[in-house]
């Protein structure tokens, strides 16, 4: 009885709402046996704002990527129109109507913004010479057509990242797409400026165009878009009416369980000063000053937060720390040992650290998981080796590998299988495993969940957290404002290598903290605005 | 390990087919020809010996080229470390004399301070002006080639010969002979062993393996890798110099004109088939040494030249190289096919 029902509701519904893309039964695999896509049925309207959300690696981007035609699908069906579809490549693609906006942003920084847009497709005039005037003129009518704030001679390298974004969007409207695929465009947006991508998007649907739009974060999907694709590995479990949902059913879908947004941080009274870093300042080989005077101090048992928009000091505050580069001046100390100058193996007695790229220097993902988690451990801990350090003994570290399959619930095929066979999440594990069980002090986190699904944050979160009941002091520097205030005790704002706020979680909110971030690049926003 | 073993044996079956194509090509009979080849460096104990003996050259350099590319060292200077290790040698052994239990081992040592000594320069330069070992190893082994080149025509020089060549070293630094088995292939596999167990087992050998992965990684995990980059280049450079002692020591038995032939280049060419695996390149080296050995047989009896061997050579190293990843990429095809099969059906 509720079968027909619903098959008649389909058939009512069908010739209203006209769907622009059709996707049939599309099926991926990569190499060798991931199933990343997963025989997905999806269709997508004219004029809708359509999220596609999911966890990393739910096949989201991928199944993106193979309308797009930058991934060839294994099998299954696209219309478009109607019309069986076939891209061989993006270019394909755009020349029929769709375009794909990716997350790393692809300008020639040394080109002005109208030189961009046209590139590839000028107008071209007398003797094959570009008509430049045209082109600029061309240029000007899309952004008057599409009320964007942009002007059209500003040189890519001079504007925000948000400016940026604006002009792949334009790139693609010139170019006459109909719709467009955003792929997580907020993840290089700071809070303020994801409002205003928001009005603009809207205003391009308004407009007649479709957009599809990836993200993981459930706020902004919820407040943007019309309809909802949750993705669960590789499978759709549902489109949904965005009117019709919320958070909490959304997470669940993604999950496959309840998923806590609280903070679970319990009071506690931090211990005495563990590490602290004292007028640390940092000048690079154009004599730009990266750190500027940094002080600060995190206690045993205290988590410390470093929000900032990426390269504001960020990266040369953990080379400092971590001895990869020497500070030009300041001090920094573990327990009162002096490590501004100390060799690595001698700061790694009392510094943890796990860095934010997991390939480059966190791993050597070709080496087998055994050979990775022993670094360090090598050095450090007697029983990793014999003969006064010189033979390694396989079998301990065999056994330190199982124990940290077990206490961090990692799963793994064997040990001896190249660290690269472990998937994201169980990377991270065993990082974290390899890093925690030093027992240093001092705990440096850079990035600790980046490209981390949902249930696997969860995991990390709680793990920093056990580490800071055992009175470890934590530096933890996210790009993610949640999770910052989630976990940590202090959040530190770091604006152009200097700390512009020192605040109590508590006593923060996101907007102030998002403000601070910004505060230091004015300049830019002004250009922005003008 | 197993596929590494399969695509290897299935590369030189491959291999051993174009050739016999080509040879029909040419007009040759292929089965008649490999089995000349075959017959004449491992059918029966002389031939066997031969080529044992002509693969110790060949395995040691290639073992110096395979450790060094896998600890991050582009260490390419196998030709004139070999060279400055056998002069080192034959200078001990024309000046130096003791019984044969002292004098040979010295003379291995004095081999292998040689060759260290050479790659030594190219790790200095490094570490004090950070020239890229790459291009400086290359310019050495000129410079080894013309050094020695000279110091066996005037300072060492045996004026009672017509070529430039030095007089014999002394006999007791010969290295015996068991029947037609040099003993050579013993410092051999003695060395053979202790690299693999230093590679393997030991903490620096861990430590080079991780660097040549990742080499910021284990930087941050607290190895000292310029220390490991300094040892490594004298260790290879060492057992560089030590193929080049021992090929004038079971050879003969003085540093003569040419002596380097072509064993360093090959090494590294095995070390290449081999992928850096220490296992893989003993196995190439024995393989590599038995076509060469065989080739002199084939041309005797069949009328293919003995410069097809090197056709030969070139096309395993291309079929077995390319072969590793093809039968990755068609490996993974075929599973992606079925994959894609059973979730449509």
């Amino acid at each position: 009885m509720d079968r027909t029902t619903e098959k008649q509701f389909e058939v009512q519904r069908l010739p209203f709402m006209k769907s622009i893309i059709e996707m049939k039964d599309i099926v991926k695999v990569f190499p060798p046996n991931v199933v990343a896509v997963d025989g997905v049925t999806a269709d997508f309207r004219r004029g809708e704002i359509h999220a596609i959300v999911g966890e990393n690696g739910a096949g989201k981007s991928t199944l993106m990527k193979v309308l797009y035609g930058l991934e060839p699908k294994n099998s299954g069906e696209i219309l478009f129109h109607g019309q069986i579809t076939n891209f061989k490549d993006p270019g394909e693609a755009i020349a029929a109507g769709i375009g794909m906006v990716h997350q790393e942003i692809l300008l020639i920084q040394e080109y002005t913004i109208w030189e961009n847009i046209v590139l590839g497709i000028e107008p071209v005039g007398l003797l094959g010479r570009m008509n430049q005037g045209e082109a600029r003129r061309e240029v000007q009518k899309k952004i008057d057509e599409f009320k964007f704030n942009l002007n059209p001679d500003d040189k890519v390298a001079e504007i925000s990242v948000a400016a940026r974004q604006k002009v792949e969007i334009l790139k693609l409207l010139y170019r006459n797409v109909e719709v467009l695929i955003l792929d997580e465009p907020t993840s290089v947006l700071t809070p303020q400026e994801i409002p205003q991508l928001f009005t603009e998007l809207q205003r391009l649907r308004d407009n007649g165009k479709t957009i599809l739009f990836i993200s993981h974060h459930l706020d902004e999907v919820l407040t943007l878009s019309d309809r909802i694709t949750v993705m669960r590995k590789g499978k759709k479990i549902d489109t949904v009416d965005a009117k019709d949902t919320n958070k909490k059913d959304l997470a669940r879908m993604m999950v496959g369980r309840d998923v806590l947004f609280l903070s679970k941080r319990e009071a506690k009274k931090p211990g005495p000063v563990v590490f602290s870093i004292d007028n640390l300042t940092y000048i690079d080989g154009n004599q730009r000053k990266r750190l500027d005077h940094l002080h600060l101090q995190i206690r045993a048992g205290e988590i410390v937060g470093i929000a900032g928009v990426e390269g504001n000091g960020q990266f040369e505050l953990v080379n400092s720390i971590m001895g990869l580069s020497h500070p030009s001046s300041g001090q920094i100390q573990v327990n009162g040992k002096e490590l501004t100058t100390a060799d690595i193996l001698e700061r790694r007695k009392c510094v943890s650290f796990v860095s934010q790229d997991r390939s480059k220097m966190g791993a050597a993902v070709k080496a087998s998981i055994t050979d990775n988690v022993m670094m360090t451990h090598h050095r450090l801990n007697k029983h990793f080796t014999r003969w006064k350090g010189m033979l390694l003994d396989y079998r301990y570290s065999r056994q330190f590998t199982h124990q940290i399959e077990e206490q961090f619930s990692v799963s793994m095929g064997s040990m001896d299988n190249p660290f690269q066979s472990l998937s994201g999440g169980n990377q991270q594990k065993v990082i974290l495993g390899r890093e925690l069980l030093l027992e240093a002090p001092f705990l440096l986190l850079d990035q600790p969940t980046r490209g981390l699904d949902v249930g696997s944050i969860e995991y990390v979160h709680e793990t920093i957290l056990k580490m800071r009941s055992q009175d470890r002091a934590i530096l933890l520097i996210s790009a993610d404002l949640e999770e910052l205030f989630r976990i940590s005790d202090r959040i530190v704002v770091l604006s152009r290598g200097k700390i512009v706020a020192d605040l109590p979680t508590e006593k923060a909110t996101v907007d102030q903290v998002g403000y601070l971030m910004l505060e230091g690049e004015n300049k830019t926003i002004e250009k922005e605005i003008r | 390990m197993r596929k590494k073993f399969v695509s290897g044996v299935l590369g030189i079956l491959a291999a051993l087919i174009l050739g016999a194509v080509i040879m029909l090509f040419q007009g040759y009979d292929p089965i008649a020809t490999y089995g000349a080849l075959f017959s004449y460096s491992l059918g029966g104990l002389y031939p066997l010996a031969t080529t044992l003996r002509n693969s110790v050259p060949l395995i040691l350099t290639g073992l110096s080229a395979s450790v060094a590319f896998a600890s991050g060292p582009v260490n390419l200077g196998q030709p004139g470390q070999l060279l400055i290790g056998a002069l080192f040698a034959t200078v001990g052994g024309l000046y130096i004399h003791l019984p044969a239990v002292l004098l040979i081992p010295l003379l291995l040592i004095l081999a292998m301070i040689g060759g260290a000594l050479w790659s030594g320069i190219a790790a200095l330069l490094r570490r004090l002006f950070s020239m890229d070992e790459f291009i400086t190893t290359l310019m050495l082994n000129m410079i080894a080639d013309f050094l020695t080149y000279w110091a066996i025509s005037y300072p060492f020089f045996d004026k009672t010969s017509y070529s430039p060549m030095t007089p014999q070293i002394d006999k007791a630094a010969w290295l015996p002979e068991f029947g037609n088995f040099n003993t050579n292939i013993l410092v051999m596999v003695m060395v053979f062993v202790a690299v693999w167990f230093i590679f393997s087992r030991l903490t620096a050998g861990y430590e080079w393996r991780l660097t040549g992965q990742n080499s910021i990684f284990a930087r941050l995990g607290g190895c000292k890798i310029d220390k490991n980059y300094v040892t490594v280049m004298l260790l290879t450079g060492a057992l560089a110099g030590l193929a080049g002692g021992l090929v004038v020591m079971a050879g003969p038995h003085r540093f003569i004109k040419g002596l380097g032939a072509n064993y360093a280049w090959d090494g590294v060419m095995i070390a290449m088939v081999a992928n850096n695996d220490l296992i893989g390149t003993l196995l190439y080296g024995l393989f590599f040494s038995s076509l060469q050995s065989g080739a002199l047989g084939m041309e005797l009896i069949t009328a293919v030249p003995s410069e097809f061997i090197q056709v030969l050579q070139s096309v395993i190293v291309l079929v077995v190289v390319a072969g590793r990843g093809v039968l990755d990429v068609v490996l993974d095809k075929s599973q992606i096919k079925r994959k894609a099969r059973e979730r449509t059906a």
